[in-house]
């Protein structure tokens, strides 16, 4: 039994399938390959096999995870290679490394993700709602000063719908966002984050998107209009995942 | 990118770049709108890339339901195989798009397109419909609008493609008689590549439209609708079909394929991204049915029985896993028991299975002692629940029905079962059977309670033990012996559930599932109707009819609002008891069962006398006049024998 992780990205059309589809996809692809994965014992094998972080549908992303076991080793190299040939495009396998036997699992290590949102700007760009003096330059917002301005506050509220009870939830988001910035360009906003991620905290950048668009007043052309990428996650203990080493 | 199969070099992986016309561009803005886009994406493992421009028949597959269901269905799989091996053929799925989906692409303005390349569906040569069961018409329709297509056959020109059909439902083509150019009867592997080659011919020919349907009219299998004229009494019935161009056959025989066993057989199955109804590796192990049941339509229209062979079937199966990757393989077939090498077969497979990490499903399994065993090894403790479908409550309406399961088999099941620490057994039954009486259903209640008193004396507890009792009602079909028979109305058949209801609700352990009158209703009328529909059909889309099969979406008000503006008495076609001598309006149809043996089974069942599965001598049903059946012995038909 060997323990391996791969880093993959999936883009294109195939950000249209779900976290559940993409499980299947890999547990298809590992069978057609050829690799055989090591199975939970009983009457309903599963294989052993989980991603670090799920993606949310729609969004694209550079930087996925995913652990399994195999039932006898295989080069990291081999696993890459056999798994990229059966992949469909959209779906690659960027580094394959492997996992000392025992050891957290990459979920239980997530404590970071990073994102990058691209969305047009609307023409009905209203004045941010702070009281301000020079927020908006050529009628593009000022998203430096924005972005600033946002962060600065104590507490950034947003309102949670918590699908058990149905309730709806004040939260402070501000200790769960590490970085954010963002520019225009070309009457584009592209806003880089670095949001709490994990079993224990977990923000989506959608919320912060919400939120800071709230905040400053921008309204986006169209709610599906945009993309969400994801571009890195970020471990308790890297020294599980050097990607460096099998990358192309 | 590894390509699995080698006699297809266009067979690629999924997600290869297809040429993307504007369509691929709108549905980008849309796609995150809609519930499960990956419906709309196409680019699965194994789908079929071709550059359109060397094709000269462009074909499309369309299914009218969603994605998942279509998907679903194996006769996609192997006809799609099919015609894409063919050089001057390119075939693309088409189906319908869920009410979201359809609102943006009407609002966007999006024509229907296929999956594969975002072709709009007016721009292909022919458009091909599978019609799986009555309640998808209405999507037919819509589906066409969506595509901009005009609904009536003489309403479209040279601009239009050809508007095709099969499946089970073109048995009784008439409703869409004047809807559909022409119909493919009976199995599709060979009439369906013969139809695209006399396509490709008749294009490059430079020939106006009807010269292609009269091409077509040739072929066997092929009915066009527009060649026969129908003629009707005083009473509403047909008099006669008159034939109006030479070239068309008095009769359309259908097709058969002869020999399973070198038939084609897809092991490059297209394997969806999002969850469909059957996600799985599947082989077809035989085609047709000895049973005879007499309210069957798949029984009387598939024959004659054929089979692949268990080397056959493994080698499809091995090959097929490979390709795609499944964690499920499953058999299909009308009854897998009466396969002739079964056991042996399901021991192999479970080897196969066991050893490459996947889980096997048998449907539609006969409960004996070998199929304990192998549900035993296959299910272990997760016992998914055991299935019995008597379909009548009493051995009197069995005998009628022809089905020829005992009480005493089903009990003997049961007790195994239960002993093997089964909980859950379902029950199948229809309601509005012809002669059905108040006793009948009485029956069924017994049955469930007397499998709940028998897990009571093996177990000793009334507790965790579920009889689950689901009845649908009865919808007399054409080419079968209860094709003459009136179907209950709507009014008898609640009637009939709410009794059941009653009595069953008074069981505990016992639960009870029926199926809406309402759409068993327009399906009758549907299964047994003629060329006036298509009128109908039109209205009650118009009235906002669609996805009929769906619960949700039927609009009951809206059919009847629809017959009663164009004129049609849904009685007529429902609630009729027709005659031996009337003519019927698929009598045009040659499903090689013969209406003599029809009326010699209607009969039968009227006086409740069984007839032998064939396997055990021939019943003479007439399909070892078309082609050889292994069934047929020397010993033919003797009264009192059956």
């Amino acid at each position: 039994m060997s323990r391996y992780a791969l880093k993959f990205s999936k883009e294109g059309t195939m950000r249209y399938i779900s976290h559940l589809d993409l499980f299947r996809l890999f547990k298809r692809s590992f069978k057609r390959s050829g690799i055989r994965l090591q199975h939970s014992q009983g009457f309903n094998p599963h294989p052993k096999m989980s991603f670090a972080q799920p993606l949310s549908l729609g969004y694209t992303s550079s930087c996925e995870y995913l652990e399994f076991e195999t039932r006898e080793p295989y080069g990291a190299e081999e696993i890459m290679d056999k798994l990229n040939s059966v992949l469909p495009e959209g779906v690659s396998v960027l580094s394959c490394e492997e996992l000392p036997a025992a050891g957290k699992s990459l979920a239980a290590l997530t404590e970071y993700a990073s994102y990058e949102v691209r969305f047009p700007l609307d023409n009905r760009f209203v004045a941010p709602s702070v009281e301000s003096d020079r927020t908006c330059v050529d009628s593009e917002p000022d998203i430096t000063v924005l972005t600033e301005r946002f962060l600065a506050r104590d507490r950034i509220m947003i309102t949670k719908h918590q699908k058990k009870s149905g309730k709806e939830l004040e939260v402070d988001i501000k200790p769960m966002i590490a970085e954010f910035s963002g520019q225009v360009d070309n009457k584009i906003i592209t806003l880089t984050m670095k949001l709490a991620a994990g079993s224990t905290s977990n923000l989506s950048p959608e919320a912060v998107l919400d939120a800071f668009c709230g905040f400053a007043g921008i309204s986006r052309a169209a709610e599906s209009e945009g993309e969400i990428k994801r571009t890195g996650l970020y471990f308790r203990d890297p020294s599980f995942v050097d990607t460096g080493k099998t990358s192309r | 990118m590894t390509l699995h199969n080698i006699t297809e070099s266009n067979r690629t992986a999924p997600g290869n770049p297809v040429k993307l016309p504007d369509i691929s561009g709108l549905l980008d803005k849309l796609l995150m709108r809609v519930e499960k886009p990956a419906r709309y994406i196409g680019g699965e493992l194994n789908s079929v890339v071709k550059e359109p421009g060397k094709i000269l028949t462009r074909f499309g597959f369309a299914f009218p339901d969603t994605y998942e269901i279509g998907m679903s269905y194996l006769g996609l799989q192997i006809l799609y195989d099919i015609l894409n091996r063919m050089d001057s053929v390119y075939c693309e799925r088409i189906f319908a798009p869920w009410t979201d989906m359809e609102e943006l692409m009407r609002s966007e303005g999006i024509p229907l397109f296929t999956l594969e390349t975002k072709t709009p569906v007016n721009e292909l040569d022919i458009l091909g419909f599978t019609l799986q069961y009555e309640l998808s018409f209405s999507n037919v329709i819509n589906m066409l609008d969506l595509a901009g297509i005009p609904f009536k056959s003489k309403d479209r020109n040279e601009s239009h493609p050809f508007i095709a059909a099969g499946g089970p439902c073109a048995f009784n083509p008439e409703p869409l008689a004047e809807i559909v150019d022409f119909f493919m009867i009976g199995d599709g592997e060979e009439v369906l590549p013969e139809v695209c080659e006399a396509h490709g011919r008749w294009k490059t020919s430079g020939a106006g439209r009807d010269a292609f349907l009269e091409m077509l009219a040739g072929i066997k299998g092929v009915y066009v609708p527009k060649f026969y004229a129908l003629v009707y009494n005083e009473s509403g019935a047909i008099r006669e079909i008159v034939k109006t161009n030479e070239k068309a056959p008095d009769r359309v025989e259908k097709r058969i394929v002869a020999n399973l066993e070198q038939a084609e057989f897809p092991v490059n199955f297209i394997v969806p991204y999002i969850q469909t109804v059957h996600d799985r590796a599947v082989v077809e192990i035989f085609r047709g049915c000895t049973r005879g049941c007499r309210f069957c339509q798949a029984g009387m229209i598939y024959r004659p029985v054929r089979e692949r062979s268990r080397d056959k079937v493994m080698d499809l199966a091995k090959r097929q896993l490979a390709s795609t990757g499944y964690e499920e393989l499953s058999l299909l077939s009308l009854s897998t028991s009466d396969h002739s090498e079964i056991e042996p077969m399901v021991e192999e497979l479970m080897a196969i299975c066991r050893d490459n990490d996947v889980s096997l499903s048998l449907p539609s399994l006969r409960l004996d002692s070998f199929s304990f065993k192998v549900l035993q090894e296959i299910q272990g403790y997760k016992k998914t629940g055991l299935t019995f479908a008597p379909e009548a409550g009493t051995q009197r309406l069995r005998n009628v029905i022809n089905k020829s399961i005992t009480e005493q088999d089903i009990y003997h099941s049961v007790e195994q079962a239960i002993r093997l620490g089964w909980t859950n057994i379902k029950l199948y039954f229809m309601v509005g059977l012809p002669t059905e009486t108040f006793e009948d259903l009485d029956g069924i209640v017994e049955i469930a309670k007397n499998i709940t008193d028998i897990n009571y004396q093996i177990t000793g507890k009334r507790g965790r033990f579920n009889v689950t009792v689901s009845v649908s009602n009865f919808v007399p079909k054409a080419h079968t012996p209860f094709q003459w028979f009136p179907q209950n109305t709507p009014e008898q058949l609640g009637e009939k559930h709410l009794y059941l209801k009653d009595r069953l609700k008074k069981i505990k352990g016992v639960s009870f599932h029926y199926h809406g009158t309402e759409a068993s209703h327009i399906e009758a009328v549907f299964a047994r109707g003629d060329r006036r529909l298509g009128d109908a059909l039109i209205k009650a889309w118009e009235l906002g009819c669609k996805f009929d099969g769906w619960h949700e979406h039927m609009k009951y008000e809206m059919w009847l609002k629809a017959f009663r503006e164009t004129g049609i008495d849904p009685d007529f076609y429902a609630a009729r008891e027709r005659s031996y001598d009337e003519t019927l309006p698929w009598d045009l149809i040659d499903s090689g069962v013969s209406k003599e043996f029809l009326i010699s089974e209607n009969k039968y069942a009227a006086s409740g006398i069984q007839s032998r599965d064939c396997r055990r001598g021939c019943i003479g049903c007439g399909i070892n006049f078309k082609t050889s059946c292994t069934a047929q012995t020397t010993q033919c038909r003797e009264e009192g024998t059956r």
